[in-house]
């Protein structure tokens, strides 16, 4: 290189310190460029002793519950040092993806069936139906849970995380406000949609309800949908075609996007849960719909004697549908190196009493099924009143395709934009369902003929 | 091969400042203008941004539940939590390691490439320089992987040496073309006379240059240390272990997917800003100097 010396230059020294500093420069600017490498190998069941370490899925606010779970175990498994990491639920997915790429993934990880399907195509987690037969959970564990959780897997009809709850969606009423205005409590959608109208007094800051405009509003509308059109399936009697694109189902869209502005704040329209659970906390508004995982928000801000959380209103014929929630569980990786002592905690972890411990704090339904017994649930109203409909047959459930692993994309990023138009008025909502559904089927269609 | 090509720079001549323009008949210059047409709207701009602000410390320091408009009766609750329970004490002092650990590599290095990109000549300047602003186009998140790959190769993954390397990296590219910049402004013919008085270029650099580039540094230092601190990403990929992270990823998870945690989010939010206002506050003088005498001149 010839590197010539603006000014005066007095020698080979001042040369050599212009090579050593962009020399320098040159080599950490290097360190941002790499080859694509190895991703999750396989790993071994290791003496079932040592260090494992665990990825929570949802950390933060559920990290002590978790550490209290972890402390139990190493204490009836001395020999076994359990590292707990949180991960906040919205980078879970990206920092799991980029270990898979990279290396450094974890023992044991929180996998719920809405991120089970890009895991599972990635051949980052190991089976675990063999070790679930030969457990002391056999036919202690919610079958539907776990039945969703193996659809969610990817289609190879295996069992990839075992389930520790459900959650499901809840329709929050302020019981004041329904109180004072002398209004019934809104267990069926006309009920539902004269009480948004009665409570709603925009001039005092007042609305009836508030809708999810932002992220996480398309599963929202999608309950709105299916919960008034009575339809029990997402896709047809083929298999092939979705039915969000229903008359049925569009016609229940055109009502439930009308609320918006009628009688919600204008500000919905970029509501993600933070903020329509916020300002239902801190406001006067009359309705929210979220699921089980906002109750102790709400106990917080409110007390439990004003408001209560019951599952979705019932349609017209008396039924009530709601679509899935997802099933939320812990996975083994596949590159671990100390599987045995990884499948004890995933055992430790799922048995009745941590499940009773894990899900009293969350608020959710356990998948532990003498858990789902303990007498906290009776106490805890809304957990029970979504068991109760989760198990009594009083209410079908619409599958969500989580297996399709676009899935998220369709569900998230290419359509809530679409969904603020609905809300906004410049796109109907018969357009919109044709869209998604249009999207749904191309989806359906490649996964089928992937599966064979 | 180096060569040195003897291209000595003229003293800088002695520049006569024009007269400022007077202004206009008729047109009543700024000092005149009624107070309130300054007021009202730096008023207005005010009240839109310290709302937030207000917002912020409100449910950090009202109790859960409240609905106060005011923060009466006060608490510290949200802090203790944070601080204590959440862990923010540890986030805190692991973001200050990465934060002031960032600030001396970059000033350091960027000092060393910014001096040599502004003094000497070279074949691929123009290349170089096409290069370190290219980069900043290049947004970390599509480097993660390999970065990745690399940390854990060293065996850094879970080491607050990765964060540290990688801030550095990402922040080297603007932080040389600034300190070029400032380093050309201070005339040559200072270390010039320097050398003729005995001084190698080292010491012509540090007892010559280094104190004229004070403005510079301040900007390039406290811009590296802002940035790192308030990065969210690289900690959050190359940190594993709940007592390496930092204070972004800390607040993130503040947030679970279905449940907030107002009060401890707002009290959160106010550790991490605290100590970026106060960096602000105390170098701003420095700052707007430092960013527009780089901004100058190319």
């Amino acid at each position: 290189m010839k590197i010539s010396i603006l000014g005066n230059s007095t020698g080979r020294g001042r040369r050599t310190s212009a090579a050593v500093a962009l020399g320098a420069v040159l080599a950490l600017t290097a360190t941002a460029c790499g080859d694509d490498g190895g991703g999750a190998g396989e790993g071994g069941e290791g003496s079932g002793k040592g260090k494992i370490i665990f990825w929570d899925n949802n950390g933060g606010v559920r990290t002590e519950i978790w550490k209290e779970i972890i402390a139990d175990f190493e204490k009836a498994n001395p020999d076994i040092d359990v590292q707990y990491v949180g991960i906040a639920s919205t980078e879970y997915q990206s920092k799991v993806d980029t270990a898979i790429q990279g290396g450094g993934l974890p023992d044991v990880g929180g996998i719920s069936a809405s991120m089970l399907a890009g895991f599972a195509a990635q051949g980052a987690l190991d089976p675990l139906d063999d070790r679930l037969d030969g457990s002391s959970l056999n036919g202690k564990l919610n079958k539907d849970m776990i039945e969703s959780l193996r659809a969610a897997g990817g289609g190879d009809d295996k069992l990839y995380s075992i389930p520790t709850s459900a959650n499901n969606g809840v329709l929050y009423y302020r019981t004041d406000l329904f109180e004072k205005a002398g209004l019934e409590e809104p267990t069926t959608w006309p009920r539902f949609f004269e009480a948004a109208e009665e409570l709603t007094d925009k001039g005092a800051n007042k609305f009836g309800y508030t809708i999810r405009g932002g992220a996480g509003s398309i599963a929202q509308a999608l309950d709105a949908m299916y919960g008034q059109s009575g339809i029990t399936s997402f896709w047809d009697s083929t298999g092939k075609k979705t039915t969000v694109n229903d008359p049925k189902n569009v016609k229940a869209l055109e009502k439930y996007a009308a609320l918006f502005k009628k009688v919600t704040p204008a500000a919905d329209l970029n509501n993600d849960f933070t903020k329509m659970v916020a300002q239902w906390d801190s406001g006067e508004i009359g309705m929210l719909n979220h699921n089980l995982g906002s109750y102790q928000d709400h106990v917080k801000a409110l007390g439990a004697d004003k408001f209560r959380g019951i599952p979705q209103p019932v349609g017209p014929d008396g039924k009530r549908v709601q679509v899935s929630n997802p099933v939320d569980g812990v996975g083994l990786f596949k590159s671990s190196k100390n599987k045995e002592a990884a499948w004890k905690f995933i055992e430790f972890a799922t048995s009745a009493e941590s499940s009773s411990k894990f899900n009293e704090s969350a608020g959710q339904v356990p998948a532990h099924l003498d858990a789902a017994k303990a007498e906290w649930i009776a106490k805890a109203e809304p957990t029970k009143l979504a068991a109760d409909a989760l198990t009594d047959g009083s209410t079908t459930i619409v599958q969500l395709p989580y297996y399709l692993p676009d899935w998220n994309t369709i569900s998230k990023a290419e359509n809530e934009p679409n969904f603020q138009k609905v809300l906004l008025g410049d796109m109907s909502a018969k357009d919109f369902l044709n869209g998604l559904a249009e999207q749904l089927n191309e989806a359906q269609a490649e996964w089928d003929e992937q599966m064979g | 091969m180096i060569t040195k090509e003897a291209t000595v720079a003229a003293p800088a001549p002695v520049a006569v400042a024009p007269e400022p323009p007077r202004p206009a008949k008729g047109h009543r210059a700024w000092d005149e203008a009624p107070r309130w047409q300054i007021y009202l709207p730096l008023g207005v701009y005010l009240v839109f941004t310290l709302i937030p602000f207000y917002w912020i410390l409100l449910f950090a320091l009202r109790p859960a539940g409240s609905t106060s408009l005011v923060p009466w009766p006060m608490t510290s609750v949200h802090f203790e939590k944070v601080w204590t329970d959440r862990s923010f004490g540890t986030f805190f002092y692991n973001s200050v390691l990465v934060g002031v650990a960032t600030l001396i590599m970059t000033t350091l290095v960027a000092l060393a490439g910014g001096y040599a990109l502004a003094r000497f000549d070279f074949r691929i300047k123009r290349a170089f320089m096409l290069a370190l602003l290219c980069s900043q186009f290049v947004p970390g998140a599509l480097l993660l992987v390999p970065l990745f790959e690399i940390f854990a190769e060293l065996q850094m993954i879970n080491s607050l040496g990765s964060v540290i390397i990688a801030e550095t990296v990402f922040q080297l590219p603007l932080s040389m073309i600034l300190i070029s910049n400032f380093i050309k402004n201070v005339p040559y013919s200072l270390e010039e006379a320097a050398w003729v008085d005995g001084c190698n270029r080292f010491r012509a650099f540090r007892v010559v240059v280094l104190p004229l580039l004070r403005p510079g540094l301040i900007a390039v230092g406290s811009f590296a240390f802002v940035h790192s601190w308030n990065h969210f990403l690289f900690a959050l990929m190359f940190l594993n272990n709940q007592e390496k992270q930092t204070i972004p990823v800390g607040l993130n998870t503040l947030m679970s997917a279905d449940s907030v945690d107002l009060g401890a989010l707002a009290a959160g939010g106010i550790i991490a800003a605290v100590p970026v206002v106060i960096v602000f506050a105390f170098i701003q003088k420095w700052l707007i100097t430092g960013f527009s005498a780089g901004a100058v001149k190319g």
